[in-house]
């Protein structure tokens, strides 16, 4: 089977159903991984067909292959590796002129491309009609209508990508008319680049460089032109620059710009495609996305709507979060039950009984139930809300008033994400395209209180300050959401000073979402994968907390390693008026910000597992005065994310500095508001 | 008759003496250029005197007032003032008429003016609307080197984004010409430069209906006896002998930055400012010189704005869309 295998690259546009057709045709078997090197996501996936093994490569959704950005540059050197057989390029059939522009710039890659036009059942809807053969004709390569959500036209696609693959099927690209003067230079280039012994894409780097691409323009500089794959046998690195400096002059000649000549060229070329084969069947009518819009981004009811579904999705996250907690706590109960009568009947030493059953057992079984449902139903929401195109709308909102912090709309959406539990906020980065907003928003996410250290703090507060609470816990809501602006205020006005902040946003139909491959998507490739490394940080995490407090065996609380870690930080909060079983409290905090209750019963000595505890909040309105318990509870709030979300940071920036500067960032913020609190605090006399 | 003499030389002397000290005291007031904060008022009551000066009429306080939306003793006190610095001549009750020192100095500053609003609209992508303030603020502060070198800079452009000629420097400002509505045809859209106000009820009435001048108008049909012209967004029959009273220019069709056009609004793309990534970025959506671009809607807030383009939906930033340079596309 091996040597009957056909590599497809699957390109197109974003937001075209590119994700879809590949489930469709891997049917969900997928290897998803990072681009070498890089932060953007690659899914694999195979599947057979008459004895082919198809492996498909989803490439990054993309509107060019200029190479501005990394997901471009991506996208077309795996085209021009030439380890792809076949590219099927995915097309939007209701814009496909703009998708035209990505298609055109494939064909002058490869000819060994196959249209599929997707989307015609919106399409029909909208109205339209596509003559297809005509559109093949216009294109020279295959061209099959699919509906990939529904399965519709997949067969006659793939039958089509394997006889292009085996050359039964011979494709004419078309080559875009780009005016008579563009053309002679092109040609006047091709024949330079001959004489130099490159063969293979003559046209296409003629273009390039006069399109001033920065990566062509840098491989000439440089005489290397290996890096893209391009042999030039006798080039020396004058010849090159020579070239170059030949294509510069050319480039000046054309007016008004040359690099806008050829888009324009190119979009005419695909606007006269898309006359000749679109057809209106029925008058325009404004579409139901049309008529969503109008209320959804409506000067005065755009706040409610959006103020009811974040509501909704709390309240969805933190009842669903008592409810799922309570049976996974039941289970985690009955567990131990069961593991101890266990270990009971094999009569093993108190130690291993409580190393496992009290340290490990749970200490990870609290973590997971605590932090499982509001995951569970905050990347299923995340996801659902992108495949129904809701999230793009929420960023055009809310795009003016993060303006004025420096930053942008999408940002509001991975704060909403972080609310639920900073891990999906910082995941959910991703969708922000612009680089230093995106580095922004995985630097700020944390600041924002998740629902873990809501719920928790919730239980301190009412404890500690019974009829008070919702004051005092919606005080730190807006101080969280206050230092959390004031860093992204900083940062935009400091290390990102420079940065450019583009932005422009498709604002794509709303579809109805694929209810069963979102879900499964959210369960397989986001929680299962964060819960594992959730348990890899809890582990051993929960069980070095275990031996703290229970070492050396048997002997009071104050000679234990908690007791002792508990005398040893004792200085260092003092100035913060924090105290040494505070501190001992929230490093144990770290893995979830769930178990802080547990972890001050441990540090205060009253239980020496972390064990779900009354008692602690009975005890500590006695220990803390009203001041100690609200500065305690803003730096808690505030001062570290949890082990799992500083493993989604370095995941989402695969760098060490920008991973570190998460920490940092956040514990500096505490260290500062918490300071003033208390010291504030004092001089007014509480 | 002896004593009378003795009388007369001290008095004829100290009548000397004191209309001497008068003129030595009026002299730097008439040579010195008016106060920084007064010469901004001076100089725009100057320009109203001109633009009223018609013919060899004196201006009128009453017309002044009128013109500058002010009360007539204010007018007159203005007026007394631009006699004062020698820039007019006469009396205020009766009618002023400009020096021609006054003169330059309008004509002047009408030039500044309009080559400055030429360079914000052109160079600096300020929206139509908002250039007129800010080239009314530069003009006062503008020299006449800096003036000619401006002149220079911009290729001695011959007319102001609102279509009011430039002059040269030293001529007079060519009093606004045009055609009548009746030379127009059907489709043109008009600036109206000057309403015949023979008969004043003729001109009341055309001015009720938006009909002065500064104002667009499109002419929309023919008809026997009278043209169907829309202003403001109404359309009204107009006799053939209102509208043959009424001269107006084209609009020159000025290209304007994408964000300021207001929802609704159909526009062609002509340039695409700037560079980089986010040039290309926006030139990969579509947005070519030529491509046709719809306002569909603003954000709750104002900005950013969706817009509708090659048939996919785009939002951006209102100071995005400024760099891309387009010509509004009229219905039908």
């Amino acid at each position: 089977m091996g040597s009957k295998q056909i590599v497809v690259a699957v390109a197109g546009n974003p937001n075209v159903g590119k994700s879809a057709l590949f489930n469709a045709l891997t049917g969900g078997r997928q290897h998803v991984g990072n681009w070498p090197g890089k932060t953007v996501e690659r899914a694999e996936g195979v599947f057979h067909y008459q004895g082919w093994e198809i492996r498909l490569v989803d490439l990054p959704g993309t509107y060019s292959l200029a190479a501005q950005s990394p997901e471009e540059v991506i996208a077309r050197d795996y085209i021009l590796s030439g380890e792809p057989d076949v590219v099927i390029d995915i097309v939007d059939a209701t814009s496909l002129e703009r998708n035209l522009n990505l298609t055109l710039q494939i064909l002058e890659l490869t000819d060994r491309v196959v249209v599929a036009l997707n989307l015609m059942d919106e399409l029909r809807r909208q109205g339209w009609e596509i003559d297809v053969e005509v559109l093949e004709e216009a294109l020279g390569v295959p061209v099959v209508p699919t509906v990939a959500t529904e399965g519709e036209g997949l067969p006659e696609l793939v039958a089509a990508v394997v006889e292009v693959a085996t050359g039964k099927r011979r494709t004419h690209p078309a080559t875009v008319d780009y005016g008579l003067t563009v053309k002679g230079y092109i040609e006047s280039l091709e024949a330079d680049l001959a004489r130099l012994g490159m063969d293979g894409r003559n046209r296409w780097v003629a273009l390039k460089l006069l399109e001033d691409d920065p990566q062509i323009v840098e491989a000439f500089q440089q005489g290397n032109l290996a890096a893209l794959g391009l042999a030039a046998p006798s080039a020396s690195p004058e010849a090159l620059q020579a070239l170059l400096r030949r294509a510069v002059r050319l480039r000046e000649g054309i007016r008004p710009d040359a690099k806008v000549e050829i888009i324009r060229r190119r979009f005419e070329f695909a606007h006269d495609v898309v006359r000749r084969v679109a057809r209106r069947l029925r008058p325009v009518e404004d579409s139901l996305t049309e008529r969503i819009d109008r209320i959804v981004t409506h000067k005065v009811w755009s706040w409610p709507i959006m103020l009811t579904a974040l509501a909704l999705i709390f309240w969805i996250t933190i009842k669903g979060g008592e409810i799922g907690g309570a049976w996974l706590e039941a289970g985690l109960s009955w567990l131990i039950r069961l593991a101890r009568t266990w270990l009971t009947s094999i009569q093993a030493p108190w130690w291993v009984t409580g190393a496992l059953v009290d340290g490990l057992l749970m200490g990870t079984g609290t973590v997971i139930a605590a932090m499982l449902p509001p995951m569970v139903i905050l990347f299923v929401a995340f996801d659902l809300l992108e495949d129904l195109g809701l999230l793009p709308r929420i960023a055009f909102n809310l795009d003016r008033p993060m303006q004025s912090l420096g930053s942008q709309g999408k940002q509001c959406i991975t704060w909403g994400m972080s609310f639920g539990c900073n891990v999906t906020g910082v995941m959910a980065s991703r969708i922000i395209e612009n680089k230093k907003a995106r580095l922004v928003s995985i630097l700020t996410g944390p600041l924002i209180i998740c629902s873990g250290s809501y719920g928790a703090g919730a239980a301190l507060a009412i404890a500690l300050f019974s009829n008070r609470a919702f004051p005092v816990m919606l005080s730190l809501f807006f101080l969280s959401l206050g230092a959390a602006s004031l860093v992204t205020l900083i940062l935009n006005r400091t290390i990102f000073r420079r940065e450019p902040s583009g932005f422009v946003l498709e604002m794509h139909p709303y579809r109805k979402p694929q209810f069963g491959q979102v879900i499964w998507r959210a369960l397989v490739d986001r929680v299962a994968h964060t819960m594992w490394r959730a348990v890899e940080f809890a582990a051993p995490a929960t069980l070095l907390i275990w031996v703290l407090g229970n070492v050396p065996p048997g002997a009071p609380f104050e000679q234990t390693a908690i007791g002792w870690l508990v005398r040893t930080l004792a200085p260092l909060g003092r100035p913060w008026g924090l105290s040494g079983e505070m501190l001992a409290a929230l490093l144990f905090a770290l893995p979830a910000k769930e178990i802080i209750v547990p972890a001050l019963a441990m540090t205060y000595g009253l239980q020496a597992s972390l064990a779900e505890s009354e008692q602690v909040l009975n005890y500590l309105p006695q220990a803390w005065t009203p001041l100690t318990a609200y500065t305690f509870l803003v730096f808690f709030m505030l001062y570290l994310p949890c082990l799992v979300t500083v493993w989604a940071a370095w995941k989402e920036t695969r760098s060490l500095k920008w991973t570190l500067m998460g920490l940092v960032v956040p514990l500096v913020m505490a260290c500062l508001i918490t300071l003033f609190v208390y010291q504030g605090g004092r001089l007014l006399g509480f | 008759m002896e004593t009378l003499f003795t009388w007369l030389w001290p008095a004829v002397s100290v009548l000397l003496a004191i209309s001497l000290l008068r003129a030595l005291w009026r002299r730097p007031q008439v040579t010195a250029r008016p106060q920084p904060s007064q010469l901004v008022e001076m100089e725009d009551t100057l320009k109203e005197v001109y633009k009223l000066q018609r013919g060899e009429a004196a201006v009128q306080a009453e017309a002044l007032a009128q013109a500058m939306g002010i009360s007539v003793e204010m007018a007159e006190h203005l007026m007394e003032a631009l006699v004062a610095f020698a820039w007019a001549e006469g009396d205020p009750s009766a009618g002023i008429r400009l020096t021609r020192r006054g003169q330059e100095r309008a004509q002047e500053l009408i030039r500044v003016h309009r080559l400055w609003e030429r360079y914000l609209v052109e160079r600096e992508g300020m929206p139509l609307e908002a250039v007129h303030i800010e080239a009314h603020r530069r003009e006062h502060e503008t020299t006449p080197d800096e003036a000619a070198k401006l002149d220079a800079e911009l290729g001695h452009p011959a007319w102001c984004p609102h279509g009011y000629a430039i002059p040269d420097p030293g001529r007079r400002v060519p009093p606004p010409a045009g055609d009548p509505l009746t030379a127009y045809t059907p489709g043109a859209r008009l600036r109206i430069l000057d309403v015949d106000d023979e008969p004043p009820a003729l001109l009341a009435q055309l001015v009720a209906m938006g009909l002065k001048p500064g104002a667009e108008v499109e002419v929309i049909e023919r008809r026997p006896g009278h043209l169907r012209v829309q202003i403001n967004g109404n359309i009204f029959p107009l006799a053939m002998a209102a509208a043959e009273r009424i001269h107006a220019v084209p609009v020159p069709v000025l290209p304007v930055p994408l964000g300021e056009l207001p929802v609704g609004s159909r526009a062609r793309v002509v340039e695409v400012k700037g560079g980089g990534k986010h040039q290309r970025r926006m030139l990969d959506m579509g947005l070519v010189p030529g491509a046709e671009v719809t306002v569909v809607r603003k954000a709750p807030l104002g900005d950013p704005v969706e817009y509708r383009i090659k048939g996919t939906a785009i939002a951006m930033r209102r100071s995005d869309a400024n760099s891309i340079l387009v010509e509004e596309v009229r219905n039908g």
